[in-house]
């Protein structure tokens, strides 16, 4: 057994970008790949090792003990940028590296700077995307090309549970996709098409692995069940509005984007001891500051 | 080493489609007949330009039938009216057809003698094409009840425009069945399903007076252009009623980079594939096959890319990149009048969809992206060097001005190495190729790989000594 769940979510996300490259998709390039991983790993370590000198050579008063434990005495996150680059290479494609490049920087600068009671509010892949369709002329999102086949949607969600298992925020994904199927059930049924025109609108590789690996990220998401639903479900609405009646291909991270803040507003509301990976130990907030 | 004179010569197009005879309803629309003449439509070309939310749809097909039976009927996104329909130039489907088909490339082994020349040899140049046949129709209209609105109606070229609302799909049916409009039956549903998305129709049938008078043959293709976020092709209306696979090949045209279908998986058709020469003039069957076998492997749900490159290049072209006049004409109208090709932004993409009811139920969506990168299919004819290493006689004769100097060029030394590439060219190099060459055509035909192998000791012109040959000999009697 793994000892972190973040492990199976590497390995998981890793599987499907192997069999992305071998069989599936030429859009994947196994240069931007190698860019998104080692770009995250590299930010991630500059910023920890930044970030934990500054409190370190400037220790003010409201510096306690706990944040000024200097990051070599704990182990170095890889994990947490690697998945993010591993969600990045899955989703974003580009036409150069570069732009990988500054996706993942984004991506991972924001968990340390864009937070609010030490939490990031973004979940970083996502913002990652947001990032480079907006700020670039070069990213852009391939929804068509994980096909449809049952066969990768079994796959899509074994695998998934096995993770939404281990880091248990099942709930989330599981608000989420019923919540999104109903409302796409309701427009089929008003327009009266067939109900294989709802499955084909569902059965998309994109969408379960948004599902699964994105929304669910335990760490940028509220932290108490309620609030958790409430908020999966406010994403399922407004993504199915961006997709029906805005008719964007990308609906579901400019959901989770445009949400993303409600978390703090969430967590406010409904106050939950919030998520850490690993052992369940308590933590220090340099592995916090991931 | 072999050194390859690229010497780029025959490209064929488009072919697929002529073999495809399947009759069929037909793409975004479906056609109405008004008598019950049997309607043929093969293949469905459409072409879509879009620059933001301006999209201006033409659309063609290789119908053959009577004029005066066609109608054609399309769900679009918002009320069209007079200034947004055209009659599009009959050429540029077949201008963007030949622009980016697929294409056989020949290339010529090279003469080890001329190295020691360093002349480059004589070029030679031929092109083949073979392109889809083109056309277009619709007909007629009248009044209202039954919650059907006659939104605009107009005449453009040889077509009568209906564009029309509705609340309910049986009113629209009911209506188009009185005005003579032969609705396949079932298509009530799928009207049921664009009438609350809030599309409109848009009805074209010919003028027969208009259509007599001009000096065109066949109907030309119709261009819509509107202003809509909804970047789709509908395709559901025309599976109604379909008798077999619909055939579609769609152009993209964007100013930035390729265009995507969001909701079915796209395949990249084989490509850069090494083939025996005598499928030269086999080329629209070859390609027809294999598409027929990569259709049946990939589960026939998914749409292929058949081309996908910036129109101020092509490497090789298998026909002239369109002019700026040509591109606004397909509806490119961000390109200004007379730009240079330099300034001709333009990425066009050619998907090619076999469509079935049971394996595509939503219609097309597409986005575009900034995707540059290039694609092409691209098949690949390697002619050997045939005429041995007699270099003196054969230099003497080609190049009489230097004659004096061939003796000493060619001397024993030069010779031996000649002669040793020469013997390592026949032995291995070409019987390597002709090898490979036999398995990609049997892995992307089916065909039978042994009959490729003789075949090609039967057809393709051999280097002395032949060694293929002695291990595949021709069987006589064919």
């Amino acid at each position: 057994m793994l000892r972190d769940a973040r492990d199976y979510q590497i390995l998981f996300l890793a599987l499907f970008l192997g069999l992305g490259l071998l069989t599936r998709d030429w859009t994947l390039q196994l240069d931007a790949v190698a860019v998104a991983i080692a770009t995250s790993l590299a930010v991630q370590y500059a910023l920890s090792v930044g970030l934990s000198w500054r409190v370190l050579s400037s220790p003010g008063p409201e510096a306690n003990a706990e944040t000024r434990s200097p990051l070599w005495q704990t182990d170095f996150n890889w994990r947490s940028p690697l998945i993010t680059a591993l969600g990045l290479s899955l989703l974003l494609r580009v036409d150069h590296a570069e732009t990988m490049a500054l996706a993942a920087a984004i991506a991972i600068a924001s968990k340390f700077f864009l937070r609010i009671d030490g939490k990031h509010y973004f979940n970083p892949a996502n913002l990652g995307i947001i990032a480079a369709l907006s700020f670039t002329h070069d990213a852009w999102v391939s929804p068509g090309q994980w096909g449809e086949e049952v066969w990768y949607a079994l796959i899509f969600l074994g695998a998934g549970g096995i993770v939404l298992k281990r880091v248990g925020r099942w709930d989330t994904t599981g608000a989420f996709l019923l919540s999104y199927a109903l409302l796409e059930a309701l427009r089929n049924q008003y327009l009266g098409w067939t109900w294989d025109v709802w499955a084909h609108r569902l059965m998309s590789g994109s969408l379960l692995l948004f599902a699964l690996f994105m929304v669910t990220d335990p760490r940028s998401i509220p932290n108490a069940r309620p609030a958790r639903l409430l908020w999966a479900l406010s994403i399922a609405v407004l993504t199915f509005v961006l997709r029906n009646v805005f008719y964007v291909p990308t609906a579901v991270f400019w959901a989770l984007f445009l949400l993303s803040p409600l978390t703090i507003a969430l967590d406010r509301l409904w106050q939950a001891p919030r998520f850490t990976w690993g052992r369940r130990l308590p933590l220090s907030p340099t592995a916090d500051a991931q | 080493m072999i050194r390859l004179r690229s010497v780029l010569a025959g490209l064929m197009a488009a072919i697929a489609f002529l073999a495809f005879t399947q009759p069929a309803w037909a793409f975004c629309g479906f056609y109405v007949a008004r008598a019950d003449t049997s309607l043929y439509n093969q293949t469905s070309q459409v072409a879509i330009a879009r620059n933001g939310d301006r999209t201006v749809l033409t659309m063609s097909n290789d119908y053959q039938g009577d004029a005066k039976d066609f109608a054609l009927v399309v769900p679009v996104p918002t009320v069209i009216t007079k200034d947004q329909v055209n009659v599009a130039d009959p050429t540029i489907m077949a201008r963007l057809d030949a622009f980016s088909a697929p294409r056989l490339v020949e290339y010529f082994d090279e003469d080890p003698c001329e190295w020691a020349f360093g002349y480059p040899a004589a070029d030679g140049l031929s092109v083949q094409r073979l392109s889809l046949e083109e056309g277009g129709p619709p007909l007629r209209s009248s009044d209202s009840a039954l919650g059907v609105t006659v939104e605009a109606a107009f005449s453009v070229g040889e077509y009568d425009i209906l564009i029309l609302s509705a609340e309910e799909s049986s009113g629209l049916e009911t209506w188009l069945r009185r005005n003579d409009y032969q609705i396949p039956s079932g298509a009530a549903e799928v009207l049921g399903a664009y009438i609350r998305q809030g599309m409109k129709f848009f009805v074209a049938s010919v003028n027969l007076e208009e259509f007599d008078r001009s000096t065109f043959q066949k109907l030309r293709p119709l261009q819509i252009s509107y202003e809509s976020p909804r970047f789709m092709l509908p395709i559901r209306l025309g599976m109604v009623n379909a008798r077999g696979p619909q055939e579609l090949v769609v152009y993209l045209i964007s100013p930035n980079g390729q265009t995507e279908i969001t909701n079915y998986r796209t395949v990249e058709i084989p490509s850069n594939q090494e083939l025996p020469l005598f499928i030269k003039d086999e080329f629209g069957d070859f390609f027809t096959t294999m598409f027929d076998r990569q259709y049946d492997q990939n589960g026939r749900s998914v749409a292929f890319l058949e081309y996908a490159w910036d129109m101020r290049g092509c490497d090789p072209c298998a026909a002239d990149p369109l002019t700026a006049e040509e591109l606004r004409k397909a509806g490119a109208v961000w390109i200004a009048p007379n730009a240079s090709i330099w300034e001709t932004n333009a990425f066009v993409t050619r998907l090619h969809v076999r469509y079935t009811r049971d394996k595509f139920p939503e219609d097309l969506t597409f986005q575009e992206t900034n995707n540059r990168r290039f694609f092409q299919g691209r098949y690949v004819m390697n002619h050997p060097f045939t005429e041995g290493i007699n270099c003196r006689v054969r230099m003497r004769q080609k190049y009489p001005d230097n004659a004096e100097y061939i003796d000493e060029m060619y001397d024993a030394e030069t010779m031996e190495y000649i002669r040793e590439y020469y013997r390592d060219y026949v032995t291995s190099t070409v019987p390597r190729r002709f090898e490979r060459e036999s398995q990609n055509l049997a892995n992307l035909t089916g065909w039978d790989l042994d009959d490729i192998r003789h075949r090609i000791s039967e057809e393709v012109p051999h280097p002395i000594p032949a060694l293929w040959r002695r291990r595949y000999p021709p069987r006589p009697g064919r």
